[in-house]
């Protein structure tokens, strides 16, 4: 399949807490405006994530918006901390539609004004490369003339619950908000998944979370690394791999 | 650029109020029998509204001994084992780690994390709290050890799954896709359209001016896909086409001249290299809140031109409510067998037509026709909208 390139992505990452905790929390984004009063977090985040995209291409909002862009939004867990909320609270506090995982990607859709195709993946690492491989497609179609791939996971409100299933994680867990602008591109992308052994659902191995891949590609992006960029993951038994020649994109690589 | 690979639904099973399989399901809507009725799984009495789409006895399997204990998990299950029925799919008879399942969920498996903050601690809950959980789940049951996709587009994941299937399917992932939507009832979301104010105390009424919101209810729809080319024996339909798009607009309320779901048909039809002369039945959304009907109605209008008055637009949630996200794989198969029988289903309780709302909407009884070709609309919280084209066979 025909590669997409990488045109920006942005990415924001938990910082190291206090010794012992187990979550590298990122913090509540400010943003003005009585429309994001009752915001989530992971939403804030998100949008937070699409404006150090913007800043990394150089690019200004509207270049991201209107019906010829596609939003793939993947998370494995973010909507844990507003479900939690819901059932805690008996449905006082949280809007109940912020429990939808859609409304991530439906925050930054109002926001930046995105109104093409969309796909909502659940699942950790294995679903961000089949994202980044159906943003492709969709370039490859003519579906869209841009595609992102936006990524949240949070852990903070759930972290109790989350050591619940400990031995299925490396610790300790990083909050993670990223979003990848892909565009046509002229190298080769191919995805590879298989189930890494053992009954189907169950991990073999320390799982990863949605945003791993995508943390990986920043720093790859950050040095001259040689290609191809390969990008593995795993989540409850799934191992996926992609390889991906001619990352950067045209327009990133002139601005270079 | 040329077609895409033809992708064949072969078969689907279901599990709904209306029954406990496709066959049950089908009857049901023909003969305009309702599955609304009392909620009584859950406690509901604090809760405005207390009636809804809630299924009474999960399927047909007599034990459930051994297998998942979350209610969306079973509805899974069970609809697969009236798939499987239907196609001696189990035990599987082609290579496992070639078939896969995708899933539509807008809860997932939401319950056991209630069942979980509120004491039941069992180490397993949180797990199968995830929203991808009951997928896996279900991919255990089958024995199927290919890929394993949850998509979670609100109340289009039915249709978003069925798409994504047909791409494992023309991307070579897979030979074999088990692919459908699934939502069961629980507190949470009965809580959560409580406060929104969109159910009703009445009766659903899809398109009637005395409309006063829906009843939400559970279900779960699956259907096996194949290329089309790999297919011998007999089909249900070909899946032609997909559109999505966003709105853009707000997180709960939809757009309110219905453009998303506009580009999401015309996107559809472009897939599927057809124009809207072509099409002769459509499923609606059909919510009957206020805005839905009046939204989508306009909706079409646009994107079928004059075609969409000579057309007969249905809506089947008055039968059976809003089950979320099996809602549109279940539209989708009530359109490919209405091509089959030669019957549309009625628009249960459209007794006086909205002035807004003036299409063909099927009210009163079920209608000979045999359509070929097919569109079934879909609409969710966040801006999500669906569309998707089917064809005869």
């Amino acid at each position: 399949m025909r590669a997409p390139g990488v045109r920006a992505l942005g990415l924001l990452t938990g910082r190291p807490p206090a010794a012992g905790a187990a979550v590298h929390a990122l913090a509540r984004p400010d943003r003005p405006g009585d429309r994001f009063r009752r915001a989530t977090r992971e939403c804030l985040l998100a949008l937070a994530a699409v404006d150090a995209m913007l800043e990394d291409g150089k690019a200004t909002r509207e270049a991201i918006a209107g019906e010829r862009t596609a939003l793939l939004y993947v998370t494995a867990a973010a909507y844990g901390a507003s479900n939690r909320e819901f059932v805690e609270r008996r449905g006082g506090v949280v809007h109940f539609a912020y429990t939808a995982p859609a409304v991530v990607p439906a925050e930054v859709a109002i926001e930046f004004g995105v109104t093409g195709a969309y796909g909502i993946l659940i699942g950790g690492a294995p679903a961000t490369l089949r994202a980044i491989e159906q943003a492709g497609r969709l370039l490859d179609a003519g579906t869209c003339d841009r595609a992102l791939v936006l990524v949240v996971e949070i852990f903070e409100e759930c972290a109790d619950l989350h050591a619940a299933r400990r031995r299925y994680h490396r610790w300790p867990l990083v909050e993670t908000a990223a979003c990848l602008w892909l565009e046509p591109g002229a190298g080769e992308l191919s995805f590879r998944s298989s189930r890494a052994g053992g009954r189907p659902g169950r991990a073999a191995g320390p799982e990863r979370f949605a945003a791993a891949p995508l943390a990986e590609l920043a720093e790859w992006l950050r040095g001259p690394a040689p290609e191809p960029v390969e990008l593995a993951g795993r989540w409850r038994g799934e191992e996926a791999r992609l390889r991906w020649t001619r990352v950067r994109s045209h327009a990133r690589e002139s601005a270079a | 650029m040329s077609a895409p690979e033809r992708v064949a639904i072969v078969a689907a099973g279901a599990v709904t109020p209306l029954g406990p399989d496709l066959e049950a399901f089908w009857s049901a809507l023909v003969t305009g029998a309702s599955g609304i009725s009392q909620i009584e799984r859950i406690d509901v009495a604090d809760l405005r509204v207390q009636r809804g789409g809630e299924i009474k006895k999960i399927g047909r399997i007599k034990s459930w001994r051994g297998l998942p204990e979350g209610r969306a998990s079973r509805l899974l299950i069970a609809a697969a084992d009236d798939l499987c029925a239907q196609t001696a799919f189990r035990p599987l008879p082609l290579d496992p780690a070639r078939v896969a399942v995708v899933v539509g969920t807008a809860l997932g498996g939401v319950e056991e994390g209630e069942k979980a903050l509120a004491g039941d601690g069992r180490r397993r809950r949180f797990r199968d709290a995830l929203y991808d959980a009951p997928a896996w789940d279900l991919a255990r049951w089958l024995g199927a050890r290919g890929p394993v996709v949850t998509v979670a587009t609100a109340c289009a994941s039915g249709a978003t799954a069925l798409a994504v299937g047909a791409d494992l399917l023309r991307g070579g992932e897979a030979d074999a896709v088990v692919a459908g939507g699934y939502d069961a009832l629980c507190r949470f979301v009965l809580r959560g359209f409580n406060a929104l104010r969109s159910l009703t105390r009445e009766e659903v009424r899809p398109f009637d001016r005395r409309r006063a919101g829906l009843l939400l209810g559970e279900a779960g729809a699956l259907a096996l896909l194949v290329r089309e080319r790999d297919v011998t024996g007999p089909r249900l339909g070909i899946l032609r086409g997909y559109g999505s798009a966003s709105d853009g607009f707000h997180i709960a309320a939809p757009e309110p001249e219905g453009r998303g779901l506009e580009r999401a048909i015309r996107a559809a039809l472009a897939d599927a290299r057809l124009g809207p002369e072509d099409v002769d039945f459509v499923s609606a959304h059909g919510t009957a809140t206020l805005l839905n009907d009046r939204i989508e109605t306009a909706a079409l209008k646009r994107a079928l031109g004059p075609r969409a008055y000579e057309v007969p637009v249905n809506s089947i949630k008055g039968s059976l409510g809003h089950t979320m996200g099996a809602a549109a794989a279940l539209e989708a198969f009530m359109c490919l067998l209405s091509a089959q029988r030669g019957l549309i289903p009625p628009t249960l309780n459209l007794e006086e037509p909205d002035p807004e709302c003036d299409l063909d909407y099927v009210p009163g009884r079920a209608r000979a026709a045999r359509p070929r070709i097919m569109l079934s609309t879909s609409m969710g919280f966040g801006g999500c909208n669906g569309a998707l084209i089917l064809e005869a066979t």
